[in-house]
């Protein structure tokens, strides 16, 4: 039975290193059309700096306009980007949280054949305990729309060595770790915050926004 | 602990004789110590007289116990020296008893060795060859005990003097990095490193076999083979310990019967019998590497103990200084009995110390005779004995406290052990037990009974008949299999590995005469486990031997390999999704600050490239800002204003302005100036001074010049280039208005200083200085000078105002600043004349022209002028553009409208004099432009005429039909705009007196139209055909508002001349009505009096809020303001002066004063220092301040001073809040705060 599971595991994840390599791929032509774009703003704005005196006001607009029309692209190709990155977050995400439950039912059935053999080795209880450890991480559901809660993994599991350069959340500026709340001010700068560093136990109905984006509402 | 010894001298041998006992001492008293000597009791050595030693004395001293004596010996006197042998002999004896199993001895030796060193350095002779090395725990055990101990095996050895240790190469400057190997990896290469012991004893070998004709072995080789037999051993443990459960989760210490196990005092299971004590329990201060084997299995595997104490077997036993053996628990408790070191809890001493009666009491538990000393229950009386070992089995009650007692000489710290028989233990039976407490005791003590029970075993009475095992306790198998061990020697511990298994791990190593050489090699490394107490040679082995126990485990189970091996993958699989996902996130974020940068890159383009436009935009935002109501925001709407092209050639408004920015058609700040100044203007000029545009304008003005001043320092500060709009190459002079001092501001404050400026300069410096001082931070002296600076400003504009009004009067009313509002009195005296312009012709506008001397189109400044005749009506408008915020303005576009229509109003009523020629006026007003009148129509009421003089017959009839107006503001507003023009013309008609007839005709056909209507209509009515207005406008009225029938009827009373009583009172119940009534029926007086000239009649235009001189029986005429009773509850403020609201009683009073007095009573509010009211008719108030000589007269008319004091304090008063009222009406109310 397990090599069905791994089966249906290995068909999802087969093809995720091409969709992500197209996705980078997109994602660097991108970046390199930026580039142009930037290169040709800053031809432009030399040409406007050494001819502006010469120019009628009408033609400034003219150039201004083109610079801003420059800008306006570079800008939608960053969005664009942005929005690829976010789109490859999801799949992957989606991969391993279809992986952990796969990996959670293994490894159910794992200990299961152990109870059936006899004892139950340490091991079986270590597995266990992580199993029960990870459900109870797991537990967190995605809600709508932005506001999912990030549960970090069950790393335990994984006993993943600890990445310097793992991206730092939250106002504490720490990695991520057990819930976490994500803001719903999609211009966040943060985005996600641990419960304990915003005051909170549990999920909090409706819309949350971070302290900072709170204020930032309330001036408006 | 060697350091410490090596120290002091003196503590050095006092610990000596605390600890195992005597050092160098011995040399001397050898020969009397004998072979047998009583152990020393313990800590009874102190010299008495020791604590009278000095330091330096103590220093010179070293103090040996011997035999409980106590000898003190200088360190200069000489010693003699003993040999060697005879030392080894003794010390190594006396080394035996105490030896500890790990390096513990060695330690111990180490530090034997020490001693002599120092004293034979001191006496100047060497006594080095004592140290030389003794394998510890090598000797034969030369006691003299009788015990029957397996004689050990004499160890035979030799110094190699050859072996030179290597210096360790140098470490590397780099840090080491540590990867985990895997499994295989490790499985290839080996572990073991050599030591210099291993060297030599290659060397050795290597040396035979080249001698022999063989080829010597590699180091690597010895290596690799080694680390062959550990992991074969770690493989033959493991599957030896495999039933062995390695931690006993409930063990307990079997001396104090407690499981507690701190990291301080840990149960240490004796490798061999599974022996479970604390470390303090059965002193053992330091946890041992590798096995620990309590002291019987160290010293008599083989045997079971009995103990000398007690009857029973099992448990932790110690032995005692005369060979024989005893239960720790049993030292503990006997109190006749003690340990000689009490650090290792051994030997036990003092048997001998114990009474024969001990001896002899029988225990109660185990009824036997003669076997052990007992102890006695702990309660008077009771005569109990017990052995200490039964009483644990039994349970008893047995407790040891701490006492801290305090002598004569010193604290000192004493256990106090009580033990009391089963009737006597504290708890007592549970059936008298006090609750719970008692039951938890007895709980607790129960399970130590069963524990005891289980630690202790009966020995035989005759001994050999019985083979108890110690354990029962533990698993079966273990009592099962420790006879047979025990029987081995601890070197069982290193696993023995089967020859077959030995060949299959030399066979990949070639090394000639391998059999003989595999088989040293085996016994050197068992030899060298043993040496390490079976510790294996490779540590990882050792701290990995419980997982590998464990993973070992399940390797039969081929399926389950390959799950688990599959679930590896996945979780591998998973790890490596995880970094993914961290990439992205990463990537992500770095996306997200990509297009953040690339925002903040446009923006710093934009500056580097139109830094100007960022500048000028940035103040057009601050003033778009400052222009909350939105009236300039849009172009006037010409739909809205027709006429509008007629006053103003070049419209302005900030989304002009905006437009013209961003098209870069401006180049500086002045440019946006310029047009900044020209909207403003414009709105001046086209509306008049009273309506709230004309007001918001000179806000915004006020606001507005700062704004632009700042934003003309900040120009000059970053230094633009006007041509280009970029900044100019090195222009950075900094300007530095904020380095100047008080002292600048104050100078400029003396108006001595300024006299060489004009006065327009003068209000500049002035500005500029209050901006200054407006950043300043904000101090004392701050707030003080903007105040000062302020008034100054408010004076230097009160003072222009008045140079440009006289010099318009010169002028005959033809020059006029469109900035500065014109006084009153010159409007109105310039609307006369305009309004005789206007009688002559025929068009409007042609009258407009001639008033308007500005630049602004000819039409407009018609209109104001004629708004200035009816001075009074126009007051109150501005008085209620405060009151009705913006809010109420119909569309943001007709807001100027409304000024305009009322200054046609105004011409209008200039044009006729007579009430109903107001009416008609007002009508038509309200037909142009309906929304103004509805914005202004609350205020109308409120804040009534108080400042012009002349216009006061007219003024309460702009007053109702603002409020009219408002009524009707819904529907009229459309219509408005279409009959913008032709209301023009009505006006023009009406100046000529023919006024009803036109507007009739254009109004009636309009159903939205229904106050201007009736406004005609009335003004109609008065001309003599008050019928046919009425009708249209009431219907319509009716159509559009309830309240708005309320006030035609009472309006169209009015009409038709009647005097009417009941429309005041129907108004009343609605605020905004209430006024309407009383000025009519105050027009219908004064018009009784004299219809045709009610406009020099100044009785005849009283309206709320001006001020009289009001005449009371009995009192001369008083200053007094007149109120309207119907204001609303909380309050009004006119040009943000607040008018006090009449009390309710006041106001019933009403009522009745009218029917005594039979005619319409007005209701005054005196300025007196109480501020009473009081209701008066018409006939005994007289407008105030019109007239000088008037207001003289009446403040002469006082007979008393007294009177006439209080009188003349009321009038300044009154012209307090006159001024008040109309300096609102001059500057921006921010100048007043």
């Amino acid at each position: 039975r397990y090599l069905l599971i791994c089966l249906s595991n290995f068909l999802g994840i087969e093809n995720l290193p091409c969709e992500l390599q197209r996705n980078f791929t997109l994602m660097r032509d991108l970046d390199n059309r930026t580039e142009e774009k930037k290169g040709e703003i800053d031809k432009l704005a030399e040409e406007y700096i050494a001819n502006v005196v010469n120019l009628a006001s009408v033609q400034r607009v003219e150039h201004l306009q083109k610079i801003q029309n420059a800008y306006s692209k570079c800008k939608e190709f960053s969005d664009d980007k942005v929005q690829l990155a976010m789109q490859t977050y999801e799949m992957v995400d989606k991969h391993i949280r279809r992986l952990d439950a796969d990996l959670a039912r293994f490894e159910n059935e794992l200990k299961g054949k152990l109870e059936v053999s006899g004892y139950e080795s340490p091991e079986a209880r270590g597995l266990k305990k992580a199993d029960s450890r990870g459900l109870r991480e797991k537990r967190v559901s995605r809600g709508r729309g932005r506001k999912k809660l990030k549960e970090k993994t069950p790393s335990d599991v994984l006993d993943m060595p600890v990445d310097p350069n793992e991206p730092t959340y939250c106002l504490c500026h720490q990695v991520s770790y057990g819930e976490m709340i994500g803001c719903d001010n999609p211009d966040c700068p943060i985005e996600w915050f641990h419960f304990a560093c915003v005051d909170l136990a549990t999920k909090p109905k409706g819309k949350w926004f971070c302290p900072r984006c709170t204020q930032d509402r309330k001036k408006k | 602990m060697r350091k410490a010894r090596g120290g002091a001298c003196e503590t050095v041998v006092n610990r000596f004789n605390m600890g195992r006992g005597r050092g160098r001492g011995r040399g001397r008293g050898r020969g009397s110590s004998g072979q047998f000597r009583p152990p020393s009791p313990y800590r009874l050595q102190l010299s008495p007289s020791r604590e009278t030693l000095t330091y330096a004395q103590a220093q010179k001293i070293v103090e040996v116990d011997l035999d409980g004596r106590l000898h003190r010996i200088n360190i200069t006197d000489p010693l003699p020296v003993v040999t060697e042998d005879e030392m080894m002999a003794q010390d190594l004896s006396e080394c035996n008893s105490n030896k500890e199993n790990s390096g513990q001895t060695q330690s111990k030796a180490r530090s034997w060795r020490k001693l002599p060193n120092v004293k034979g350095r001191r006496n100047g002779k060497s006594a080095s060859h004592r140290a030389d090395a003794q394998p510890p725990g090598a000797h034969g055990d030369s006691q003299q005990h009788s015990s029957a101990q397996v004689p050990l095996p004499e160890p035979v050895f030799r110094v190699l003097s050859s072996v030179c240790p290597s210096d360790a190469p140098p470490l590397p400057a780099a840090y080491y990095h540590y990867t985990e190997r895997s499994s295989e990896e490790q499985e290839r290469e080996a572990e073991y490193d050599m030591d210099e012991e291993d060297l030599a004893w290659l060397e050795m070998v290597n040396q035979k076999r080249v001698s022999d004709g063989h080829a010597s072995v590699s180091p690597e080789t010895f290596e690799l083979l080694i680390d062959r037999l550990e992991r074969e051993s770690v493989a033959e443990s493991r599957s030896q310990a495999l039933s062995q459960s390695a931690i006993d989760e409930d063990a307990f210490c079997c001396v104090c019967l407690d499981d507690e196990c701190l990291n301080s005092n840990v149960i240490l299971f004796c490798d061999i019998c599974n022996l479970a004590v604390h470390q303090e329990c059965y002193g053992v201060p330091y946890v041992p590497e590798g096995q620990w084997l309590c002291r019987c299995c160290l010293q008599s595997p083989s045997r079971p103990m009995d103990c000398v104490l007690c009857p029973n077997r099992g448990g932790a036993f110690k032995q005692t200084s005369d060979g024989r053996w005893a239960h720790v628990a049993c030292a503990i408790w006997i109190p006749e009995v003690c340990f000689a070191n009490t650090v290792f809890l051994e030997p036990v001493e003092g048997i001998k110390n114990i009474p024969p009666a001990r001896w002899k009491l029988t225990c109660y538990l185990c009824k036997q005779k003669g076997r052990g000393a007992s102890i006695q229950c702990h309660k008077a009386n009771c005569y109990r004995a017990f052995h200490v070992t039964c009483a644990q089995k039994a349970g008893l009650f047995m407790k040891i406290d701490p006492v801290r007692e305090t002598g004569s000489n010193g604290t000192t710290f004493t256990v106090k052990k009580t033990a009391f028989c089963q009737h006597h233990s504290p708890l007592g039976p549970r059936h008298h037990g006090d609750g719970e407490a008692a039951a938890a005791e007895e709980r607790l003590a129960g399970g130590r009974g069963s524990r005891g029970q289980r630690s202790y075993t009966q020995s035989p009475p005759s001994p050999g008949k019985k083979n108890a095992p110690k354990g029962q306790k533990k698993k079966g198998k273990k009592g099962s299999g420790r006879p047979g061990r025990r029987s081995a020697l601890p070197v069982l511990l290193v696993p023995q590995i089967p020859s077959h298994r030995l060949n299959k791990i030399c066979t990949g190593v070639v090394v000639q005469r391998k059999n003989q050489f595999m088989q040293r090699l085996h016994n050197y490394w068992l030899l060298k486990r043993q040496s390490k107490n079976g510790m294996p040679l490779i540590r990882r082995l050792h701290s990995h031997l419980q997982a590998h126990k464990t993973t070992e485990l399940k390797e039969p189970d081929e399926k389950l390999c390959a799950a688990r091996e599959e679930l590896r993958y996945w979780q591998k699989l998973r790890q490596d999704l995880e970094r993914a996902r961290l990439l992205i996130e990463l990537i992500r974020k770095r996306e997200r600050l990509k297009r953040e940068q690339m925002k903040v890159q446009q923006a710093v383009l934009e500056l580097k490239l139109s830094p100007a436009l960022v500048l000028l935009r940035s103040t057009l935002d601050q003033l778009q800002d400052k222009d909350s109501a939105r009236i300039f925001s849009q172009p006037v709407n010409l739909a809205e204003v027709p006429d509008y092209p007629e006053f103003i050639s070049q419209p302005m408004d900030l989304s002009t302005m905006r437009a013209k920015l961003e098209a870069h058609a401006y180049c500086s700040v002045a440019d946006l100036e310029r047009d900044f100044d020209l909207m403003v203007s414009n709105c001046l000029k086209y509306n008049s001074k009273d309506t709230m545009f004309h007001k918001a304008a000179l806000q915004l003005r006020e606001v507005g010049g700062a704004v632009l001043r700042h934003a003309h320092r900040q120009a000059q500060s970053i230094g633009l280039d006007p041509s280009s709009g970029l900044h100019l190459p090195d222009s950075h002079n900094k300007h530095g208005f904020n380095q100047c001092s008080w002292d600048d501001v104050d100078s400029i404050l003396d108006p001595e200083n300024r006299l060489h400026l004009t006065t327009e300069e003068q209000l500049k410096t002035l500005l500029d200085q209050l901006d200054v001082v407006n950043s300043m931070r904000s101090s004392g002296g701050r707030t003080k000078r903007v105040r000062l600076l302020r008034r100054e400003i408010n004076a230097l504009r009160q003072r222009m105002n008045q140079q440009q009004l006289s010099a318009q009067v010169v002028n005959g009313n033809t020059k006029k600043d469109p900035k500065e509002e014109e006084p009153e009195e010159d409007r109105e005296e310039r609307v006369k004349v305009e309004v005789q312009k206007e009688r002559k012709k025929g068009k409007k506008e042609i009258a407009d022209s001639g008033p308007l001397t500005s630049a602004s189109t000819p039409g407009t400044d018609g209109s104001p002028p004629v708004l200035e005749l009816t001075g009074p009506v126009s007051s109150p408008l501005p008085g209620d553009a405060p009151l009705e915020p913006p809010v109420l303005g119909v569309a943001p576009g007709g807001r100027r409208s409304p000024g305009r229509s009322y200054k046609r109003q105004r011409s209008a009523r200039s044009g006729g004099k007579g009430p109903g020629e107001d009416e008609a006026e007002v009508g038509e007003t309200a037909c142009p432009q309906p929304e103004a009148v509805h914005e202004v129509t609350p205020l109308g009421r409120a804040g009534p005429a108080p400042p012009p003089v002349p216009a006061t017959p007219l003024a309460g009839v702009g007053r109702r039909t603002s409020i009219l107006f408002k009524k009707a503001k819904n529907g009229a507003r459309l219509p408005g705009k279409s009959k913008a023009s032709p209301a023009e013309d009505r006006v023009n008609g009406l100046d000529g007196a023919d006024a009803p007839s036109p507007a009739m005709p254009t109004f009636t056909p309009l159903p939205s139209f229904p106050s201007p209507h009736h406004l005609r209509s009335r003004g109609p009515s008065s001309d003599g055909e008050p019928e046919k207005p009425l009708p249209t406008h009431t219907q319509q009225e009716g159509l559009m508002n309830g309240l708005g029938k309320h006030e035609d009827a009472p309006s169209d009373l009015p009409n038709s001349q009647t005097f009417n009583g009941s429309p005041p009172k129907r108004s009343r119940g609605k605020p905004a009505l209430a006024k309407v009534p009383d000025n009519e029926n105050a027009v219908d007086l004064a018009g009784s009096g004299t219809t045709t000239h009610l406009s020099l009649d100044s009785g005849s235009a009283l309206t709320p809020l001006d001020l009289v001189w009001a005449k009371c029986r009995g009192y001369p005429s008083y200053p007094a303001m007149i109120v309207d009773p119907g204001m609303p509850q909380e309050g009004v403020l006119h040009n943000g002066i607040p008018i006090p609201v009449p009390p309710v009683e006041v106001l019933k009073l009403c009522a009745r004063r009218e029917e005594e007095a039979g005619q319409k009573l007005f209701l005054v509010l005196f300025f007196d220092a109480k501020r009473t009211w009081q209701w008066l008719p018409r006939d005994k108030l007289m407008p105030m301040g019109l007239d000088d000589t008037v207001d003289k007269l009446r403040l002469m008319e006082g007979k008393k001073p007294s009177i006439r004091k209080s009188v003349h304090t009321a009038y300044d008063r009154a012209m307090a809040h006159l001024n008040h009222v109309r300096g609102n009406l001059n500057f921006t109310p921010s100048n007043f705060i």
